[in-house]
């Protein structure tokens, strides 16, 4: 049936990566964002992006699961997904804004170790995931498929001889990914707060000096840093389902392939990283599907043995 | 006692194999280099004992070897380590800091699915009915206690030598190290195939004591636990990853009682731990002395 190249079989792989592609992207800003300001990987971003989606899937049907300590609870309302996206995510934003109160802010007053900083934040993770299962019990949670309303599930297109499937859901994830990707780079480029947000990644003591609170820059960071995780774990979570508590975990590891594959700290980076996993892992030969997992380690440990500072990263020697 | 000893034996035990996993991170530490690569190549030894101890085609060499057979799994295991921490090690090594944590992980990852996919190493059953010498699981402080005195022994005469004070200046400052013409590279590739070539010992030995050995032997949250040892324990001494793997082993234990919420705690634990402790357990003893050190 895969007879090689045909048009639509490149079509569907495009479609395909692109769209977990820009999901994986989102997810990545989240890091990037954090480790451009504090030159920290947070390793509790993982954990916010499960708690995204939860939160939504709360929002939007309305009841949580059979197993969890509020099994049985039903909200009064149900949001539309728009919606129950958009307050799943600024949930998800505070929950990036405890993160750094009760992981980094301790520690930056401190001056202590940025090392402590990444088992401090697994702590925080640990902590986050756990109240999750204690909240919500450890089963599968899937959206239902009407969740999006009444949309068709896919539309198919006839390319030459060949048919290209796009899912809805699919459409979803690409549109949402790319609206976010666009408000952030009109944020940071194009306004005021985002212009100080560079100059505090950039220097924080002379942002400081020129009377840039950088505190408020970190909070608002990691705001923004956790709303994209939300995020991004709900447009997953709609597409794949909720594995359990620890789902978010596992995405979260294969996003710091992302991140270093574009490069530490830089955002265009952690776009076509994002892209580039995304699609490596659509265009995997079928009889490899079992390596999928693989794909993204392993073009991180390639790209780092030929280019350490990633695809798009500043060359960073160190200098003493 | 000894009721004590039923109880906590293989709390115990427990404890030792994975403060002995902790040293293997303390090896590249002290370079300087933090490599959580140890659990991968844990996951290693202990497929290679695995193996060795289920194989129908090795029958014939154990029925000959007897117990002998435990020794040379752990050689195996050894040698098989060296080999690919080698290999792993000259390219991964240029990196540093932050890279080389995330290369390591990468291959953790790798590893793990490649197994996973390999037919000897049993799929996602993994390898079980792995045969035990022991009857307790006590027992095994014969396996473990020896090895950790051994490293110890290891670790205290390296550090009191050329090799130490070696590692130690490219920790301080590796490019002033390299100008008094210290080979870094090597030095670092050296401290980190010892750690690989200890972590994949103390695998070939946890294979007999856990009977059954799969992909979830070395996985992502086992490496944050090793780093965890260290740090919480102490990062600039060999007494640090015991300590630290003491009080981490033991704490689900302590929290028991807490049954749903005792995970929650284990975070709390790990953040206040940081925040408090940023030298360690071990800091907290060491005091002042310790401040010039650090």
């Amino acid at each position: 049936m895969n007879d090689g190249l045909t048009l639509a079989w490149l079509l569907q792989n495009l479609l395909n990566g692109l769209s977990i592609g820009s999901v994986y992207a989102v997810f990545a800003l989240g890091y990037t964002l954090v480790f451009s300001v504090l030159g920290i990987i947070n390793f509790a971003h993982g954990a916010v992006f499960t708690l995204g989606a939860y939160l939504t899937y709360v929002l939007a049907v309305g009841e949580f699961g059979l197993n969890g300590l509020l099994a049985g609870v039903t909200l009064p309302f149900k949001l539309p997904f728009a919606l129950a996206l958009l307050v799943g995510a600024l949930l998800s934003g505070l929950a990036g804004v405890g993160v750094e109160r009760l992981a980094f802010r301790p520690l930056r007053k401190r001056g202590a170790d940025a090392l402590l900083a990444l088992v401090s934040s697994l702590g925080v993770a640990l902590i986050l995931v756990n109240c999750i299962q204690y909240l919500f019990g450890a089963e599968i949670y899937s959206f239902p498929p009407d969740v999006l309303g009444e949309l068709p599930p896919a539309l198919l297109f006839h390319v030459g001889e060949g048919l290209v499937a796009m899912r809805t859901i699919q459409a979803v994830l690409f549109g949402v990914s790319m609206l976010m990707l666009t408000l952030l780079v009109w944020f940071i480029h194009f306004t005021k707060h985002g212009k100080a947000l560079l100059a505090t990644a950039e220097n924080p003591d002379t942002a400081s000096l020129l009377g840039i609170s950088v505190d408020a820059f970190v909070l608002g960071t990691f705001f923004i840093s956790g709303l994209l995780g939300g995020i991004s774990g709900t447009l997953i979570g709609v597409s794949f389902g909720l594995a359990g508590p620890y789902f978010g975990v596992a995405y979260g590891l294969k996003v710091l392939a992302v991140i270093v594959l574009g490069g530490l700290g830089s955002i265009p980076g952690a776009v076509l990283g994002g892209l580039v996993i995304g699609l490596g892992e659509a265009f995997l030969p079928p009889e490899l599907s079992s390596y999928k997992e693989a794909v993204a380690y392993t073009l991180l440990f390639v790209v780092l043995l030929v280019r350490p500072q990633g695809l798009l990263g500043a060359n960073a020697e160190e200098k003493v | 006692m000894e009721d004590f000893l039923a109880r906590y034996g293989f709390l115990l035990v427990t404890i030792l194999q994975q403060g002995l996993l902790g040293l293997s991170l303390y090896f590249p530490l002290m370079a300087g280099q933090l490599s959580l690569a140890s659990i991968g190549f844990y996951a290693l030894g202990g497929y290679v004992a695995a193996i060795m101890g289920t194989h129908p085609e090795l029958e014939a060499l154990r029925e000959s070897l007897g117990f002998f057979m435990y020794p040379l799994e752990w050689l195996a295991a050894l040698a098989v380590s060296t080999a690919l921490g080698l290999a792993l090690g000259y390219p991964a090594l240029r990196l540093r800091g932050i890279y080389l944590a995330l290369a390591t992980i990468a291959f953790v990852q790798i590893f793990g699915v490649v197994v996973l996919n390999l037919p000897i190493a049993g799929g996602a059953i993994g390898i079980f009915d792995i045969p035990q010498p022991f009857e307790s699981r006590l027992a095994y402080l014969w396996f473990f206690g020896p090895l950790l005195a051994l490293v110890l022994l290891f670790l205290w005469r390296m550090e009191r030598t050329g090799t130490g004070r070696l590692l130690r200046a490219i920790r301080e400052d590796e490019l002033a190290a390299r100008a008094m013409g210290v080979r870094v590279t090597a030095r670092k590739v050296q401290a980190f195939v010892i750690g690989c070539a200890l972590a994949g010992v103390v695998g070939a030995m946890s294979a007999p004591l856990l009977n059954t050995w799969n992909a979830r032997q070395g996985t992502f949250d086992a490496a944050v636990a090793c780093l965890a040892y260290v740090l919480i324990g102490g990062a600039r001494s060999k007494w640090g990853p015991l300590l630290g793997a003491a009080l981490l082993v033991s704490l689900p234990e302590l929290l028991r009682p807490l049954q749903d919420s005792r995970m929650i705690l284990n975070g709390v634990v790990l953040v206040l731990a940081c925040v408090y402790m940023p030298r360690g357990i071990v800091g907290l003893f060491a005091g002042r002395s310790a401040g010039r050190q650090a």
